[in-house]
Parts: structure tokens; C-alpha cells; sequence
């Protein structure tokens, strides 16, 4: 551990500690621009300037040590950046003497003289630090009378990110990420002094998968979502942490949503997922749950055409159908590597209810992309082999399933997939006595069911899922299903209550508790104690991994 | 665009000059590109990017940070007039007019294209009038304007370091000094660039008072540029000399010498060659700081023109002392013939056996290439250099932990030396660290060349022992004292950056006296030795060397306006106080002069400068706010005279800065000033 005086007080870090996260650590928070945990450090911006000494060295080449036994401080006349630099021993740091206030403010005003001052029409208002900082080192009344530098306004730098370049304060975070991060580098400033400007080359643009990430690390205004932009002051956004379903990764996600209409999802910090980013194709994924063909409530088949009916009617039609073929080899289950662990967890005790031995989950596979996205695109395969749902080859079964069902050994399907996209044709399909299935918009199997239960989108239910890396993580609810629209445990208990009575099941918490009950890689824990953060559950080949108490608080990782 | 194979092969043989990374390579083949092309397309940069194997975007970067490259064609015959402070005082500005009028270029139009570029107001930049004219934007470069037939085109440039022949012109390559405005005669005759200027002989004795150390074969009779002509007065001898010597002695010789950088900072050359440790593992690598562009400083032009061996030698035997076995001379864009100078003597030394492997039979391998800049002067800052010698913007960069010694070119311990202070080790080789040492003062070692411009009767450089003489026996004994019927009124001494003297001021100025004590004397400005540490006693800096002379004729705000220009232009954009300071300085001057200032201006004027100086990643932060706070500080009437409008209120009527320039009278909403309390007749 290194010694720092901080505003006059010794304190401990561990080495390699940056000035600017230690201020941070000891409740000092440096205003910042250009700074990120992430990225290397420019030091361009100078907002995070400090007072800096170090210890005062006697003729001995020895500490001079005060009365208080601590090092003198021999304080280094001209501010420093702390951004770029690790604490060492014997530092000492002033985070908010007259010389550190007065360079922010100098910052500050340079910043704005230049600056379109458009807060009321710009996205990033709420959120940008250049308001945030004005707070405390912004004038009141600019001393600037001449004219400001134009620049090029509603750039489309590329498919998804607009530049304002009259509102970027240049921090080079963008041009840094995608080089850097991305590994893509077509971000560049051309120009140059306060004429400089961000953008890519003429023969190309800015629409690498994570190009969005750019609006995310940007501290202002200048680079904004296409898709997000103009369509919502962010202060009247609810902020649910979640976590991404579009594959294995689970990304940790802040969805952002007013009055049950998601408006655009971040991503969250989590070091041991997803670090700061997410890919742009799943945080716009989102917009499937207000598609208008959802489904608002459950639906059963009477003679060639679906009709509404209400809960109990579905539950106990489905039921009976199923009921009709259990204990029989006739009937075969689809279960889905995107369900929760909890729905999965249920859709075990029901295939164990009604004795169904044919079953197995849709595989998804895809090309990895080498940063964040695996080549696994279903959000829970490890949950479904923990609970039994598929076996080591996710899939293997679907052919045997596919081909009872051409034969006709196979009567009745219980589908938690589309059915014609596990091998089964929609002939095939037409030729079953009955279907049950459980989804939230219209498909190839859902016309063709006897029953259809109408389930919750990613945002809209609880749940936990487990990463391809064996990390337990934490669906959470940011709006509510649209109509009738159940949660899909409690339309599982429901049904798993009619084929066989009370389960004692009442809340998800229920659900969770009776699986680590009967699963002991979920032992000891509970939905509330895998937190924002996730637990490490498995190892990566599968085998529960050693894990912290989950009671344990969650160690605080600096956020920029 | 065609590459022939011929064009090719030059592209390929120059990126051989850099083995570490190919990055490297982007300056010259830009260079190579706009030499054969008259411009660089998109197409060439797409091209380019994909030889070094970079993103385009790394080139298009890169072509418009640097102010000599052009995204679209100039005149045939392509004209550059310096623009700074010397040039200017030297009547640049009219003689910029002169050219385009005598190239047919509308030069009213052109400089409406200026205001253009500064606003981005697009009634004048997409003026179709303005399009006529040919004139156009070339990056951030200066706007060019060509003439309507295409023969001729005319850029306003900074700095073309060569202040004591003012006004300088460039045209295409070749260099044209003391091209006065009011002769149409040499304007024709530069036009037509038959011969230059820089390889007319020039003979000149050097003054009594000089010591000819460095400059020794400067304007020497009977002596050129080439190898031979060094040989024959015992060129060479002192890099045998030193070969024969342990590394270390030379660094200890180099340390006891005393040497002080002579880029600006006065930095002690020993120390900065101490910090590379006799058994560093990475390879070390030197560089010769050959990117002179501080205005008024102009000595490094001579020695390449005219000694370059000279220059090498003293690198060679750096090499040798540091263990660096590969070196590159950075050498501004502005002197394409001193590059090519340098290439020949390069050629040369390699020819004789002075440079490439074995040297003399050392066993000691070294390799030179010369490295050209594109007109940015915070190239002359060494991290910026280095960024720029990597094929980047030459973004200077944070220190700590770039310390060139440490982390310098491609992460590599790095030694950035001057020109002059690299010639400077060949002399103390010779000499021996301890006899160069008694050469000036103590703490203030050598020769020094000082370059005088602006109000002087003879202009130019002259070598003194540093400290021998003071202010006023430079200016009026060694420079012929001012022009006829005028009277000193301030002096920049070192460089452009170097905070003003004022005639009439006195200063304090500790001295050791013969007993040994110190005694404090009231000096004044003529009084002053030119040394490091006086200079620095008496508030400002021997810096470059660059002394800039104005007389009781000089606008001060004037001269503030221009240094404000040049800073403005050349900040590099990378940290915000400087970028949006210099520029924000130069605007309230800009508008001082043309009649809209206000009360608060001056104070405003010395706070932004305050906001910038210390706080910025290199020390331009300094060079751009010194001029500003000095000039502010002790002209204050000057400038206060031209701040006389009251402070516009901030709420409506709203002014934009034309309409304040315009307006006789401002008129002041009481409300508005009165934290917002409502004037009586509106609660009626």
C-alpha cells in the first residue's frame, strides 16, 4: 500500500493506484473530460488539474518528516494533471486549494467561449459534464464578445452517430475508443488549434458494431444516438439495470424507459463481463417489444382460428392437452436456451410432471466477433445445462424430435421456440393434435398452436440468467408487459399447478429458493443477493466455481 | 493520378529511412506526393495509407494539421510571404498586396476569404463570387488564392526564419530576402525565381565584438558548403578525435563545458545526455531539433546552408557519446534547400567514410536521415517533434511519463538536441570541456548567435561569448543603433515568445562581485548582458536568441496582435487552455485595433493569458501568454486607449463584435446591469 496525503489527509492504496481514481476513492471527485479508466490517458483536456508535491528531502536523501511524524510536502509550484499519473509514496495532493479552483474555471470558460450553449435542443443535457461542472466552475455572465468558431453541425458520421462538432470539447475519448477498443480506427481529428475537428476519412464512417459506445464516453453533446436522439429529455428516463439477452456475453445494461416505452438501452460497467461497452445491434434490439403484433393476452385455438380468451380458460385447456398425452413417448418438449433459470427450473418440473422424455433447447450460433459478442446467441445455454434441459451438444436431440414429428410418433408439442426453426416443417407441424406455446409475437408455430400463452419480453420480467463464462446475472423489470401478458414463471406454475397440483410457489423468489434447493450451484443464494453485478456460479468448463460469499458487499469499481 | 514505377521506388527508398515503423515514412511521402501532383487528392491519401498500411483517416489527419500541404492544386508558380512579426514590421503586409496585385490575384477577396475561414460564415467561403476568383480553402493551411489564369498563386505564411532580412518571400522552392514592397522591379524578378537567394554567396566580415566559434566559416570568404572545402580546414578531425575517446569522457566533457540548450529553454546539455544510462538496453536515438520557427530566431539556416558538415560532424561524435546509432535531422519545411543541402552532405560524409557502419574503423555504426517538417511550429516543441517524426500530428505529449530520455521515439530513450548546440559539441570536443567553459560566464558558457530584426540600421546574426555584451552595445554598437530620428521603445529578447523589455525600465540584477558576495544593481534595459540568467533576472528569457527591436514608432497593440496571430495559428488544438486562449487573444485584438474594444479588455486580455500559461501540456502554453501579459502589463496606456468602448450589456440589445466596431455609442440597458431589477416605467 503507497501513502498519499489527500486535502491534508494520509491515506492507503494500493499501488498503481492513478492519482485521479485515488482522489476519487477518498471522496475527491476530479472534474474530468478527456479521462477514462478504459482508455489511455491524453491529459488534453486540463480539467483535472491538482496541486501535487512530494516529499521534501533532506541532505540525507531522506524524507524531512513534520511534527506529526508524516513527510514534509514540498509542493511542485505549477498544477498537475492527475489523470495520467499513479500515486507514490509520500504524495501529497490538494484537490481543492484557490490555484486548483482557478485553473478549472479557466478550463471551464475556455470550454464555453467556443460552445454553441444549445442546452435546451441538445440530447446530452442531464447527463453532460459541461453543464455538470458549470455548477461549480462556470461564470455566471461569459467575458466573451467576438465571434464563436463555426463548425459542422448534423454530421452523420455514420449509420448511427450524429456529431454536433461545435459542442465537442475534443477530449479525443471517441477517436481513443475506436482505436483502442474497437480496433477499428477511423475516428481522427482533422484541422487544426481551435479550429480542429472530429471525422473520418471521406471514403469511410463510423459504423463499426460499437460505434454507439462513442455517444456513451462522450462527456457532452457532440456525439449523439441517431436513434435516440430527440426523443426524450434523459432526466424523465427510469434507469432499470439489467442485463443484455442477445447472446452469451449478457452485457450489463441501464435500460432507459418512461411510462412503460423503452427509449434506449446503455451499457453498464461490469469488469468481469463487458467492461464499459456493449454492441450497438444489441442495445437497439429493443424495439420488437413494442411491436404492435404482440401478443396482449392468451390465445386457443377454436376451429381454424386463434381466439382471446382469459387465463384460466388457456391455462386449463393446455393443461388438459398435455395431460392428454403424458406419461407417453407421443409427447416432446422444445424448451429455450433464452429463458431464465427460473423458467427453465419450471419447464423441468413440468416435462417431469407429464413424463415427457423427448426434449432438448434451439441452438444459436454465430460468428464471434473477437471483442464482446460470442459465438453462443442464446442468453442462458449454460443455464439450460445445469438444469437439464439439453445435454453437453445443445440441440442434439431437435433431429429425433423433428423426425417423431414427420412420422407422426410425436402427437403433441409442448414449444417454447418457434418450432419450424428446429428442424420441423411447417407441414409436419400442421399434422400434431395439439401444440401448447408460450412466446410474445406472432410466428410460424404460434399459428399453427392449440394453445398459445402470452409471455414477457426481456424488460418487462425478473429473472436470472448464466454466461457462457458460468456468471449468475440478474433480469430486471423496467416496464410491463403490454395487455394480459404474464410473466413466464408465473404462466409455468399455473400450468404446472393443473397438471398437478399446488407447488407452493408463490413469488419468483419461490422459484428461485426451490431451485437452489434442488440445484446446489445455486446453494445459499437467493435473486437479491446476485446483485447488480452477477456471481460467478460456474467455472468455465461448467463445474461450480468457488465463489465469494454473496453476502459480501460488492467490491466499488470507479465509474467514469 | 498515376504512380509510375519510377515514383514507386523513390516512395519505397524512402521509407527505408525508417526501419522502426513505417509510420514514419507519411511527412515524406506527402512531401514526395505534393512535389509531383501539385496537391494531395483523397485518392493520394487513400494511397498512401494503404502503402504505410494506416487508416486513411491517419493521413487526412496529418494533411490537415500540417499548414504546407494542399488538398487541391495551386498556381503554377506558388508564392509564400512571410506574414510574422519581423516581416510584418518590415512592411510584409503590403508587399503581400504588391504580389497579388502583380500576379492578378484580388487580394480584397482573399483576405474576405480570411474572415471567412476565422467565422465559417458561409456567405463568404461559398461566396460563387469568391469561387471566380479561384480562391478556395486549403485545410487549415492558409487560404490560398490563385489567379484566374492559374499561373500564380499567394499564401500569407508564418514564419520563414530568416527575420533579418525582412520582408522574405518564398517562391515555389527557391528564397528571395529584403524583397521591398515598394520596388516592383525585385517583385518581378522573384517572380520569374530564377536563382535564390539562399545560394547567392554572400560574403560578410563579422563584427570585432563577435567570437566566430560556430559561425566561424559563416560568409566566409573562399568557403562553401561541400565536403571538400571542410576537409581542407580540418573538418572531421574532432569526430577521429572523439571515436578515440570512452563514451562516458565525452558525456563528462560535454558537463563540464557548461553547454546550456540553444533551442530556448537553456536546458544544460549534459544533463539531458546524463539521463541515458550508459547500459540502456533499448536502442537510443538522437535527434537533430532542426524545426527553427520561433520569429526572430534565424540561425540554424545559415549553418545548414552553409556548414552543413559542420552540424553533422558534432552529431556524429552526439551519436558516438550516446550510443545512438540512428538519427534523424528534423528540418522545417520551409528550408527545402537546406534539406537538400543536408542530403548532399549526408551523401557526402556516408562517401568518406564518416557515417554508415564502422566509421573510421570504430566499429561504430551510424546512420543520419534527414526529416522534413510541413510548416507547424510545435514541431520545434521535442515531444511534439517526435510525435511528428512517428507520422503523427504532432501532438506534444505529457510529461511525466514521456520524458524523451525515457520514453522519446517509438518509446525509445531519445536525445533532442538543437542545431547550434549540436555544433557546439564538435567545438567542445575540440577544445576540451573546461577551456570552452571559460568561453562567457559562468552557468552561461559559449558563444551565443544572437539574431537581431526589426528597428535596427544592420539586422542579422552575430556570434557572442555569451554575456559579453549588453542590450544597448548589441543594438547600438553591434546593429548600427536604430534607424535616423527614432528612439528604442521595447525589446523582445529571445524570440517572440520571450516577454517584453521596455525602454525606460530598471531591474534588478544580483551580481557576485570580485570579493565574492553578492551585490544587487539597478540596471537598465541597455544595460542588460546577454546571458541566460540575467536576461531571466530582468523578467524574460534569452530563449532562441531571437532580439526583435521596435522603435517609438511601433503600436504595441499592434505588435500584440500580430505575435497573437502567429500563436493563434500555430497552437496545435491538443489541450484546451491554449487552443481556445490563443485564439481568443488574438480575436480581442483583432477587434482593439479595429476599433471595437471595451473598458474590460485589457484585464480580460491579461486573465486569459493567465488561464493559459502553466497549465497546458507544453510550454507553448507560456510562449502564447508571455507575449500578452507583458505587452498588456507595461503598455497599459497604449492599450488601454483603444478600450475605451463600455462593456455591451449582456442582455438584448445584442451586439456581435462588427456592430460594436461600427457603433460610435453603446448604449446600456439599466435593467440588465442592474442585476436584472426592472427599470420603473415596466411595472406600471
Amino acid at each position: 500500500m503507497v501513502n498519499v496525503q489527500i486535502d491534508g489527509v494520509w491515506m492507503q492504496f494500493p499501488k498503481g493506484t492513478r492519482m485521479i481514481e485515488a482522489c476519487t476513492q477518498a471522496g475527491k471527485f476530479i472534474p474530468r473530460y478527456c479521462y477514462h479508466p478504459k482508455l489511455s490517458s491524453p491529459g488534453n483536456c486540463r480539467m483535472c488539474l491538482i496541486e501535487m508535491g512530494m516529499p521534501k528531502m533532506g541532505p540525507d536523501r531522506k524524507p524531512v518528516l513534520g511534527a506529526d511524524g508524516k513527510p514534509e510536502i514540498a509542493w511542485i509550484p505549477r498544477p498537475q494533471i492527475s489523470c495520467a499519473q499513479d500515486i507514490a509514496e509520500g504524495m501529497g495532493i490538494r484537490t481543492s486549494s484557490p490555484m486548483v479552483e482557478d485553473c478549472r474555471k479557466g478550463v471551464m470558460e475556455f470550454l464555453l467561449i467556443n460552445h454553441p450553449l444549445d442546452c435546451p435542443i441538445c440530447d446530452q443535457a442531464g447527463e453532460c459534464r459541461l453543464q455538470e461542472f458549470s455548477v461549480e466552475y462556470g461564470n455566471a455572465q461569459s467575458r466573451f464578445l467576438d465571434q464563436k468558431v463555426k463548425k459542422p453541425k448534423n454530421v452523420e458520421l455514420g449509420p448511427r452517430v450524429t456529431l454536433d462538432a461545435e459542442r465537442c470539447v475534443l477530449c479525443s475519448r471517441c477517436i481513443r475508443f475506436m482505436k483502442e477498443v474497437a480496433n477499428d480506427d477511423v475516428l481522427g481529428f482533422v484541422d487544426r488549434g481551435s479550429f480542429s475537428t472530429i471525422a473520418c476519412h471521406p471514403d469511410r464512417q463510423l459504423d463499426s458494431n460499437y460505434s454507439l459506445n462513442t455517444v456513451d464516453i462522450c462527456p457532452v453533446g457532440a456525439l449523439t444516438s441517431s436513434d435516440f436522439r430527440f426523443k426524450m429529455r434523459v432526466w424523465f428516463l427510469k434507469e432499470t439495470k439489467s442485463i443484455d439477452v442477445n447472446d452469451g456475453l449478457g452485457c450489463n445494461i441501464t435500460i432507459g424507459s418512461r411510462e412503460n416505452i423503452i427509449y434506449r438501452i446503455t451499457p453498464r460497467e461490469n469488469n468481469d463481463v463487458n467492461s464499459c461497452w456493449m454492441p450497438d445491434s444489441h442495445r437497439l434490439n429493443f424495439k420488437y417489444l413494442h411491436n404492435e403484433r404482440r401478443f396482449l393476452g392468451p390465445q386457443i385455438k377454436t376451429g381454424s382460428s386463434l381466439a382471446p380468451v382469459e387465463w384460466p380458460v388457456a391455462i386449463n385447456r393446455a393443461a388438459e392437452q398435455l395431460k392428454k398425452y403424458a406419461l407417453t413417448s407421443s409427447l416432446a418438449m422444445i424448451a429455450s436456451a433464452r429463458m431464465t433459470n427460473e423458467e427453465l427450473f419450471l419447464v423441468g418440473r413440468l416435462a417431469k410432471a407429464l413424463g415427457i422424455q423427448k426434449f432438448d433447447v434451439l441452438p444459436r450460433v454465430g460468428e464471434a466477433d473477437g471483442i464482446l459478442i460470442p459465438a453462443d446467441r442464446n442468453s442462458n445455454t449454460s443455464g439450460a445445462k445445469l438444469l437439464g434441459l439439453t445435454g453437453e451438444r445443445p440441440g442434439a436431440r431437435l433431429p429425433e424430435i423433428a423426425e417423431g414429428v414427420r412420422t407422426g410418433a410425436i402427437k403433441a408439442l409442448l414449444c417454447f421456440e418457434d418450432a419450424t426453426r428446429c428442424g420441423i416443417s411447417e407441414t409436419d407441424l400442421a399434422k400434431l393434435e395439439s401444440i401448447v406455446t408460450m412466446d410474445i409475437l406472432p410466428n410460424k408455430t404460434t399459428a399453427l398452436a392449440s394453445v398459445v400463452l402470452a409471455s414477457s419480453g426481456f424488460a418487462e420480467k425478473r429473472g436470472s440468467l448464466i454466461n457462457i463464462n458460468g456468471r449468475l446475472q440478474r433480469l430486471n423489470r423496467a416496464i410491463s408487459a403490454p395487455g394480459e401478458a404474464r410473466d413466464d414463471w408465473e404462466i409455468l406454475r399455473d400450468l404446472i399447478q393443473a397438471v398437478s397440483g399446488s407447488n407452493g410457489i408463490y413469488m419468483i423468489e419461490d422459484v428461485f429458493k426451490q431451485m437452489a434447493e434442488e440445484v446446489s450451484a445455486f446453494a445459499g443464494l437467493s435473486l437479491s443477493k446476485i446483485g447488480d453485478l452477477g456471481v460467478q456460479l460456474l467455472s468455465g468448463d461448467g463445474k461450480a466455481a468457488e465463489r465469494l460469499d454473496a453476502d459480501q458487499p460488492v467490491a466499488k469499481t470507479p465509474t467514469a | 493520378m498515376t504512380i509510375t514505377p519510377e515514383f514507386e521506388a523513390q516512395i519505397d527508398e524512402v521509407i527505408t529511412h525508417y526501419p522502426v515503423s513505417k509510420r514514419s515514412a507519411s511527412l515524406p511521402l506527402l512531401h514526395l506526393f505534393q512535389e509531383k501532383f501539385g496537391f494531395i487528392s483523397d485518392e493520394a491519401i487513400a494511397w498512401i495509407a494503404n502503402k504505410l498500411e494506416l487508416q486513411p483517416i491517419n493521413i487526412l489527419e496529418l494533411v490537415t494539421f500540417y499548414p504546407m500541404f494542399r488538398r487541391s492544386p495551386a498556381g503554377q508558380t506558388h508564392i509564400r510571404v512571410c506574414r510574422t512579426l519581423s516581416c510584418a514590421m518590415g512592411g510584409s503586409y503590403e508587399l503581400r498586396d504588391k504580389i497579388a496585385n502583380a500576379c492578378g490575384i484580388d487580394i480584397e477577396k482573399w483576405k474576405a476569404n480570411f474572415a471567412g475561414r476565422e467565422t465559417g460564415d458561409e456567405e463568404h467561403t461559398h461566396s460563387t463570387d469568391l469561387e471566380q476568383h479561384h480562391v478556395h480553402n486549403a485545410g487549415h493551411g492558409n487560404p490560398i488564392a490563385v489567379s484566374a489564369d492559374g499561373k500564380y498563386s499567394i499564401e500569407f505564411v508564418e514564419c520563414l526564419a530568416s527575420c533579418g532580412t525582412a520582408p522574405v518571400a518564398m517562391v515555389n522552392d527557391n528564397f528571395y530576402e529584403r524583397v521591398d514592397p515598394d520596388k516592383p522591379d525585385r517583385i518581378a524578378e522573384i517572380l520569374e525565381s530564377r536563382e535564390s537567394d539562399a545560394t547567392k554567396p554572400k560574403i560578410r566580415p563579422p563584427h570585432p565584438k563577435e567570437k566566430r566559434v560556430v559561425f566561424a566559416n559563416i560568409d566566409r570568404e573562399g568557403w562553401s558548403n561541400d565536403i571538400e572545402t571542410y576537409l581542407l580546414y580540418g573538418g572531421y578531425q574532432e569526430l577521429k578525435k572523439a571515436l578515440t575517446m570512452p563514451r562516458t569522457e565525452i558525456v563528462d566533457e560535454v558537463k563540464k563545458s557548461g553547454l546550456r540548450g540553444r533551442g530556448g529553454a537553456g536546458f544544460s546539455c549534459g544533463m539531458k545526455w546524463g539521463f541515458i544510462k550508459p547500459d540502456e538496453k533499448k536502442p537510443v536515438y538522437l535527434i537533430c531539433n532542426a524545426d527553427e520557427s520561433e520569429p526572430g530566431t534565424f540561425k540554424d539556416r545559415y549553418i545548414i546552408h552553409q556548414d552543413p558538415h559542420q552540424l553533422l560532424e558534432g552529431m556524429i561524435i552526439s551519436c558516438y557519446a550516446v550510443n545512438a546509432r540512428l538519427a534523424y535531422i528534423y528540418i522545417r519545411g520551409e528550408f527545402p534547400e537546406g534539406a537538400q543541402i543536408l542530403e548532399k552532405a549526408l551523401a557526402q560524409a556516408r562517401a568518406k567514410g564518416f557515417l554508415g557502419k564502422n566509421i573510421l574503423g570504430s566499429g561504430f555504426d551510424c546512420e543520419i536521415y534527414v526529416h522534413r517538417g510541413a510548416g507547424a511550429y510545435i514541431c520545434g516543441e521535442e515531444t511534439g517533434l517526435i510525435e511528428s517524426l512517428e507520422g503523427k500530428r504532432a501532438y506534444p505529449r505529457i510529461k511525466p511519463p514521456y520524458f524523451p530520455a525515457v520514453l522519446g521515439l517509438y518509446q525509445s530513450p531519445t536525445i533532442v538536441n538543437n542545431v547550434e548546440t549540436l555544433c557546439d559539441i564538435k567545438h567542445i570536443v575540440k577544445m576540451g570541456g573546461v577551456e570552452y567553459a571559460k568561453l562567457g560566464k559562468p552557468n552561461n558558457t559559449g558563444t551565443r548567435i544572437l539574431c537581431v530584426s526589426g528597428d535596427v540600421t544592420r539586422p542579422g546574426y552575430y556570434e557572442l561569448e555569451v554575456g559579453a555584451v549588453t542590450m544597448g552595445e548589441l543594438i547600438n554598437d553591434i546593429c548600427g543603433g536604430l534607424k535616423p530620428g527614432r528612439k528604442l521603445k521595447a525589446v523582445i529578447p529571445g524570440g517572440s515568445s520571450a516577454k517584453v523589455l521596455k525602454a525606460g525600465e530598471k531591474y534588478k540584477l544580483k551580481e557576485k562581485q570580485a570579493d565574492g558576495l553578492m551585490a544587487e544593481r539597478e540596471i537598465t534595459l541597455e544595460d542588460i548582458p546577454m546571458d541566460f540568467d540575467s536576461l531571466a533576472a530582468c523578467g524574460s528569457m534569452a530563449g532562441s536568441g531571437g532580439v526583435i527591436v521596435m522603435d517609438d514608432s511601433r503600436d504595441m497593440v499592434e505588435t500584440l496582435n500580430n505575435i497573437n496571430e502567429f500563436y493563434a495559428h500555430e497552437s496545435c488544438g491538443q489541450c484546451t487552455p491554449c487552443r481556445e486562449g490563443s485564439l481568443w487573444m488574438k480575436k480581442i485584438t483583432d477587434r482593439m485595433i479595429a476599433g471595437g474594444g471595451v473598458e474590460r479588455d485589457p484585464a480580460v486580455l491579461k486573465s486569459v493569458a493567465d488561464n493559459i500559461a502553466g497549465r497546458t501540456i507544453c510550454a507553448f502554453g507560456e510562449a502564447c501568454s508571455w507575449p500578452t501579459q507583458s505587452f498588456v502589463a507595461k503598455f497599459k496606456e497604449e492599450f488601454d486607449n483603444y478600450a475605451k468602448k463600455p462593456v455591451p450589456p449582456p442582455m438584448p440589445p445584442e451586439y456581435n463584435p462588427d456592430e460594436l466596431i461600427a457603433k460610435e455609442k453603446i448604449e446600456t440597458v439599466p435593467g440588465a446591469r442592474n442585476g436584472g431589477v426592472m427599470a420603473p416605467a415596466a411595472t406600471k
